[in-house]
């Protein structure tokens, strides 16, 4: 563990601006999974917005900046607050929904947070795009790859150590029993509806600091890299890297932000191949990278970590 | 907005509906054959309406027997993805399930985009045909026939599902696998079964639908108005899904009249949201009420 | 002493990366490196597709005559997914990791724009062909040119003044679908109509790319009678909506935008598209009766024999002309090409193109706009034919440039 700390701290040094530049969005998803993998993998709670609520979290604080003149920090905040409030505005009359259901409104969300986008071009710049400013933090302009990726880094740091320690919060025992059973939660005297729309609104917190960090980094964005092929990917990270660990979310975004960049090779049947290796991934590991190191460990092949 | 426009929209209101309705028929059955989203649906739609193609410009058989081979190799396309990749991992947890069916819409949808690419490919019906005028009014007459299918599929499927031992078996399975099997029933030929249904349904509705849109790579994507129809006919009624897909096409047509395009998008997703706070059954659904 | 063992080893990494020079990178004794990018995967994968195969012939061509200075052009071809982060990481591997001279661009607006910072930082000199952004020739920047597709209001110019003129048409119809290029064409050709002509289209409707039934916006179009119907879509969506159009009884012409100019537009509308009318990029579209098209034709068919129908396609065409002028400008610049020589070269081309199946490209030391020129033509027994048509009006594009 403290190896692998050390090697995403010093790595960069060797790397050059695209291996850079695929580190920084691996710290992105990094943090949009973790805040997924709380609402779904711990709450059980289908979303198929969650690239809506980074839409957001990228729009907000980019237009905060372009038009107020606020510096990157107090605009990211912002944005990740935006992003929370809409996931708590959505989280409140979506609680009595599960499965299905649920899964129907948020795609509705999505849809028309994707409309909302398109129809205001003066603002956000519609299909066209928006250019997003370099961050400028406490006075000084991140300028370098370098700087920006620790900064992302720092990020991601602290993300998953707030999700892990809500994990095993009060709200996280909250969270895995609203999952299980519903019922039984609501027979302990746990809130379904509070703890439905606090998973919701944390969730949408993540993804938000994970768009406004996703928009200066790339420095552009347009409504589509916001639609529902990125919010089934970030599904896909959380169920590949093994639903409900916040492990398995890091690595699961880590592993398959990298894969496509790997697949280059494959030209146009870079699509075709992504997909196959992703079904090869479910049937041979059907509870995600961390069951399969759960079975390793119970077979005594491999040693546990410390971290759930 | 005089009568004679506020007529011509409601047809073709009806008539866009009519392909709604479909599909989300193509969506609702294997959902109440199998319990399980489907989210290779819509692609289940294009290889169908692909597989007419291929056949329809290879050999020289009468549409008929294009169609009726379509739904069979269709099915058995659905038989084989059961059999490959659904059974080894149905004890899987369920999102397991919905990123797999993904994944095989996705491998679908690339595997015939590198064949055939995004070229829109035209798609000849025996019935389709010059519009038919009913006073200053105008309807294409290949919706009709949508519509007649829509009523045969219907009819013939609900008595499937209420009548025969085989379609029971199927609800039964849908509603809850460990208890079907308590009662004897061979829950993997059920799934089996399920999904030959899915895509030979999808076949149908790209056939159908095929002579009125063309064939391309992305003719999936009407899968998202279906998700609607199918939400306000309530997800379980077969008969509810095709009044929600004729209203919803109706109600899109008025408020892309009256609106502009902008509501006119917005429309389906906004009573999409209402009705799944408000009335999630959906018009014609049962209770969603689970018993404890 | 391990801690200044990293220490030393950190730093010679980071020199090693300064070290790379700029403005020879790419180019080697033998060889030339050429970076290109473009969707292939995806629903704009024949954008792309047809963009990376057409360059690979033209490279194929010109290394079989010699080469440029007796090196080999060598192209590095990367997929942006038709995504702007996908296209930056696209830009970011083709400079950093494959060390290419110069970049070819066949990437749609989004991707092209996603990767401007980046590449005006990085000093390469950037050819784009397919893109019509504004971005890439305004404001100014001396390393991005712009070589097929042409600036947007010159769309706007040229389709004004074809419908005003040639199809006579005082009154227009003009429905747009809600996507980059529709929207730009749909505002440019409102904008010219107004400065130029003085008129406004007598209705101005919307439909979302991915529509089926255009009744309601058709039925607004009939209301308004105009003499003509101006449709900027894609083909599927041109399909249904003139089929439906003339179900109900419309019957005006129609002009279409430029991504109908194409085969795939008519094997989908068939009928429906006799008689309508547009813009094309190129002088020739495939599957024309010219000659020389026809030998090009034959010429890729042996270098792809097994690609699918619609194939070569415009961006095949376009990708192929294109090339062969960055390849003349790399001629230009001299037996040791640095990116300084190579952008005066380009500067210095004055109507060049490879054959009669491409436009000419000019550029200047005031502005990097390759292509002002548009093809006028018609749909005749199922085939875009040329029109015999020129715009006289003289264009104000390059008046900001002076």
């Amino acid at each position: 563990m403290l190896a692998a700390a050390a090697a995403l701290c010093v790595a960069p040094l060797a790397l050059g601006s695209y291996q850079l530049y695929l580190a920084q969005l691996m710290m992105i998803n990094v943090i949009a999974a973790a805040g997924l993998n709380l609402l779904t993998g711990n709450c059980g709670q289908i979303s198929l917005c969650h690239s809506s609520f980074m839409a957001i979290g990228a729009y907000a604080s980019a237009l905060v900046v372009i038009h107020t003149g606020l510096s990157f920090l107090p605009a990211l905040a912002i944005g990740t607050f935006a992003a929370a409030l809409l996931g708590a505005c959505l989280g409140y009359p979506a609680r009595r929904l599960s499965g299905l259901y649920l899964a129907l409104v948020t795609l509705g969300f999505l849809q028309l947070v994707q409309i909302l986008i398109e129809e205001f071009p003066e603002l956000t710049g519609g299909v066209r795009g928006l250019s997003v400013p370099k961050p400028q933090v406490l006075g000084y302009a991140i300028r370098s790859d370098f700087t920006l990726y620790y900064f992302l880094l720092g990020a991601a740091a602290v993300a998953v150590f707030l999700a892990d320690n809500l994990q095993r919060s009060r709200f996280g025992r909250a969270f895995n029993a609203v999952r299980q059973s519903a019922f039984a939660a609501q027979a302990l005297g746990i809130p379904l509806g509070r703890t439905k729309l606090v998973a919701f609104a944390v969730a949408a917190g993540f993804a938000g600091l994970s768009g406004g960090l996703m928009a200066v980094t790339v420095g552009f964005m347009d409504p589509t890299e916001f639609g529902i092929s990125t919010s089934l990917r970030q599904i896909t990270f959380i169920v590949v890297g093994g639903l409900g660990s916040v492990t398995g979310s890091v690595l699961g975004a880590v592993l398959l932000t990298g894969l496509p960049e790997f697949l280059r090779g494959t030209q146009e049947y870079a699509d075709l191949v992504y997909a196959a290796i992703l079904l090869g991934s479910l049937l041979f590991m059907p509870r995600g990278i961390k069951g399969l190191l759960d079975d390793l460990w119970s077979l005594r092949l491999v040693r546990k970590p410390a971290t759930p | 907005m005089t009568w004679q426009i506020a007529f011509q929209l409601a047809v073709s209101g009806l008539s866009v509906g009519s392909i709604y309705a479909l599909v989300a028929l193509a969506l609702v059955i294997p959902f109440k054959a199998s319990g399980v989203l489907n989210f290779a649906q819509g692609e289940m739609v294009t290889l169908g309406a692909y597989i007419g193609l291929v056949l329809s410009t290879s050999l020289p058989l009468p549409f008929v027997a294009v169609a009726a081979l379509t739904v069979i190799i269709a099915g058995a396309f659905g038989v084989l993805i059961e059999r490959l990749f659904i059974r080894p991992i149905v004890a899987a947890p369920e999102f397991t399930l919905v990123i797999a069916t993904f994944a095989i819409g996705l491998i679908i949808k690339a595997a015939i985009r590198l064949h055939w690419q995004d070229n829109t490919f035209p798609f000849d019906a025996p019935y389709a045909g010059p519009a038919l005028a009913v006073g200053p009014l105008r309807v294409n007459p290949s919706y009709l026939i949508i519509i007649a299918c829509l009523a045969a599929l219907v009819g013939v499927l609900v008595a499937f599902f209420r009548g025969t031992k085989f379609g029971k078996a199927m609800r039964a399975v849908a509603i809850d696998p460990r208890a079907a099997r308590l009662m004897g029933i061979r829950v993997e030929s059920i799934f089996m079964s399920a999904w030959a249904l899915a895509a030979g349904i999808g076949a149908i509705a790209g056939l159908l639908v095929a002579p009125l849109i063309g064939i391309n790579p992305e003719i999936g994507q009407l899968i998202v108005k279906a998700l609607v129809a199918a939400v306000i006919g309530g997800f379980t009624s077969l008969g509810g899904a095709v009044a929600g897909g004729l209203l919803l096409g109706v109600l899109e047509t008025f408020c892309g009249a009256f609106f502009g395009a902008t509501l006119k998008n917005i429309v389906p997703f906004g009573i999409l949201i209402l009705l799944l706070l408000l009335k999630p059954q959906g018009l014609f659904g049962g209770s969603l009420q689970q018993r404890v | 002493m391990r801690g200044k063992a990293i220490y030393a080893i950190a730093l010679g990494a980071l020199m090693g990366l300064g070290g790379v020079a700029r403005g020879e990178q790419g180019v080697t004794g033998t060889t030339i490196e050429i970076g290109a990018f473009g969707p292939i995967t995806g629903p704009a994968a024949y954008i792309g597709l047809g963009g990376r195969d057409g360059a690979n012939l033209a490279i194929k061509e010109i290394n079989a005559a010699g080469g440029v200075g007796g090196r080999k052009l060598v192209l590095h071809f990367e997929d942006d997914g038709h995504s702007p982060t996908k296209a930056l990481a696209a830009v970011k591997k083709l400079v950093d990791e494959d060390h290419v001279f110069a970049i070819f661009c066949v990437a749609g607006s989004n991707g092209t724009i996603g990767s401007i910072d980046y590449v005006k930082e990085s000093g390469r000199v950037m050819y784009v062909s397919f893109a019509s952004a504004p971005g890439v020739t305004w404001p100014f920047a001396r390393n991005l040119f712009r070589g097929g597709t042409t600036e947007v209001p010159r769309y706007g110019e040229l389709y004004a003044e074809f419908i005003a003129d040639q199809m006579q048409a005082q009154k227009v119809a003009i429905m747009s679908g809600r996507e980059e290029y529709p929207k730009n064409e749909g505002d440019a050709l409102t904008k010219q109509l107004q400065s130029w002509f003085n008129t406004t289209p007598v209705v101005r409707v919307e439909f979302n790319i991915g529509d089926k039934d255009f009744t309601s916006q058709l039925l607004q179009v009939q209301q308004a009678q105009p003499q003509a119907i101006a449709f900027f879509g894609n083909p599927a969506e041109a399909a249904i909506a003139m089929r439906q159009a003339r179900e109900l009884g419309l019957n005006q012409p129609f002009f279409v935008g430029v991504t109908m100019v194409d085969q795939n537009f008519i094997a989908a509308a068939r009928q429906t598209a006799e008689g309508a009318s547009g813009f094309a990029l190129v002088p020739l579209l495939p599957g024309s009766d010219d000659a020389t098209l026809k030998a090009w034709e034959a010429k890729w068919k042996q270098e792809y024999p097994n690609l699918p129908a619609g194939r070569p396609n415009i961006f095949d065409l376009l990708s192929y002309g294109d090339m062969y002028v960055l390849a003349e400008g790399l001629k230009r610049a001299g037996p040791e090409p640095t990116t300084d020589k190579l952008i005066g070269a380009l500067e210095g081309i004055k109507d060049y193109r490879v054959s009669v199946i491409a436009t000419p490209r000019t550029f200047t030391p005031k502005h990097h706009i390759g292509n002002l020129q548009l093809v006028a033509m018609q749909v005749k027994n199922g085939q875009w034919v040329p029109m015999a048509w020129e715009g006289k009006h003289p264009s104000d594009i390059l008046k900001r440039y002076q």
